[in-house]
């Protein structure tokens, strides 16, 4: 879900620019630095991008019947760590914005805040946790990518309740309203992402362990229990 | 054939040829006046240029045009009833001036829309990347940005052929087996892209890349024509919408 062109007035357009650009320029540090250190990774972080795009192109069946769309922060949060992300997301939303017609420039700061900061800090910020708290790759995964989702959504929602208050009652009102409106599609959405993060860094557990291991995801297995 | 519809129209358009600078004066130009101008006439005006340039001199196909805008369209109108319902202790109800504010919203986010959607369907991306450089965004996060352009159609091309033989082998015919299908579907795309990726990095390592990914840029010069009459088209339209909206208020 990504604030349509012109939907946000002026001020809010810029004020949200403004929030992203710190975290965004971060990212672009740590790639411009990663790029230097190991000129090959130009090719993967660029795969990286890719991938982010063509994940919200999988269909996945969801209760309300129609199908949506995962946003896959949360997955590349994990595999290539929040302020990489960062980065990625907003090229991501770019590419999207003008290859899709889904999200806008104008609101490329609104949606890369949510999308590309909030959502993957706090995908990551859960999976960390649930790593912390004892819990296995596959739990972490789906906390990651269940929270990351959600909270991507609770920010676009509280981003339209900011620019467009409720006549009555206000940022709260309107707030409660787009939450509302929003959550029949974007709840089910949060926990299929879940599922379907878990189904993912399984098959890449299977097929993929060395990039796993070269990612820093999962510990190499000592040479004897291969 | 890409899959991008929007894509296939810009490598095709009949503006494609022009300079990336001038169509990014314009589009953004108009991006500028829809976000800014009032929505009664500014929006109405900026909408209709967009849509008359884009169907017109660019020839971009009206399917396609009309096709982009059905996904934004559906976040605008639920956006945009959200917005002007009224919620307090006696209900729910329409906000006052519930017509006006829903026809400000939808103005705005259509014009804009089509006035973005002008810029994409006649400029490629990989024509806009070179403007980041001139934003002053480092060269490592462009190259980042068109490798990601680049590598997305053949993954996009994955994406579909994988789906098309999970579903001939009844992979999604019901709903546990589509989410096992979709999962196995985003992993064997993302270990392509690493393959793709390492393959093409020791290509190019064998061709002795040491520092980025140098291609010839292609010729596409400023048209004085072109731009004089985007400038004066745009300052026309903002007078116009500042004349018309300042008599409305009178």
């Amino acid at each position: 879900m990504h604030i349509a062109e012109g939907f946000l007035p002026p001020a809010h357009a810029i004020g949200w620019t403004l929030a992203a650009a710190p975290f965004v320029a971060h990212g672009a540090r740590a790639v411009v630095r990663e790029v230097r250190e190991h000129p090959e990774s130009t090719l993967l972080l660029g795969a990286a991008g890719a991938f982010t795009f063509v994940l919200s192109a999988v269909k996945l069946p969801s209760v309300t019947g129609s199908s949506s769309h995962p946003t896959g922060t949360g997955a590349g949060a994990v595999l290539f760590r929040p302020p990489v992300m960062a980065l990625l997301g907003t090229v991501v939303l770019l590419f999207q914005a003008l290859l899709l017609a889904h999200g806008g420039l104008t609101t490329l700061g609104a949606n890369a805040f949510s999308m590309a900061v909030v959502g993957p800090w706090v995908g990551y910020g859960a999976y960390r946790l649930t790593r912390r708290l004892g819990g296995g790759l596959l739990p972490g995964v789906f906390a990651a990518m269940a929270l990351a989702d959600l909270a991507t959504y609770v920010t676009t929602a509280l981003q339209l309740a900011w620019a467009h208050p409720d006549a009555a009652t206000g940022f709260p009102g309107a707030a409660a309203k787009f939450l509302g409106v929003f959550a029949l599609t974007q709840v089910p959405l949060a926990v299929g992402e879940g599922l379907l993060g878990v189904l993912l860094f399984r098959a890449l557990l299977a097929n993929a362990r060395p990039d796993l291991e070269r990612l820093g995801v999962v510990a190499p297995q000592p040479e004897e229990a291969r | 054939m890409s899959g991008l519809a929007v894509d296939d129209a810009a490598w095709a358009s009949a503006w494609r040829r022009r300079s990336p600078a001038d169509k990014l004066l314009l589009c953004l130009g108009l991006v500028g006046c829809a976000l800014v101008l009032p929505a009664w006439p500014g929006s109405l005006l900026v909408g209709l240029t967009a849509v008359t340039l884009a169907l017109g001199p660019a020839r971009v196909p009206a399917r396609t045009f009309g096709r982009a805008v059905r996904w934004p369209l559906a976040f605008v109108a639920v956006g945009a009833l959200t917005a002007v319902v009224r919620v307090d202790g006696d209900g729910v109800g329409w906000a006052p001036d519930a017509a006006a504010q829903a026809g400000s919203l939808v103005g705005h986010a259509l014009a804009g829309g089509a006035a973005v959607l002008l810029l994409a369907t006649t400029t490629p991306v990989s024509d806009l990347l070179p403007a980041l450089r001139a934003l002053r965004v480092p060269a490592a996060v462009v190259e980042v940005a068109a490798v990601t352009y680049r590598l997305l159609f053949v993954l996009l091309a994955s994406l579909s052929t994988i789906r098309e033989a999970q579903t001939a082998r009844m992979g999604h015919s019901t709903w546990r087996r589509s989410y096992r299908s979709s999962g196995a579907l985003a992993a064997a795309v993302l270990t392509r892209s690493w393959d793709r990726a390492r393959r093409l990095q020791e290509g190019l390592a064998g061709r002795g890349m040491e520092t980025g990914l140098r291609v010839l840029p292609e010729a596409l010069p400023s048209s004085r024509a072109f731009l004089a009459a985007s400038v004066a088209g745009l300052a026309a339209l903002v007078s116009l919408s500042l004349v018309v909206a300042g008599t409305a208020l009178a």
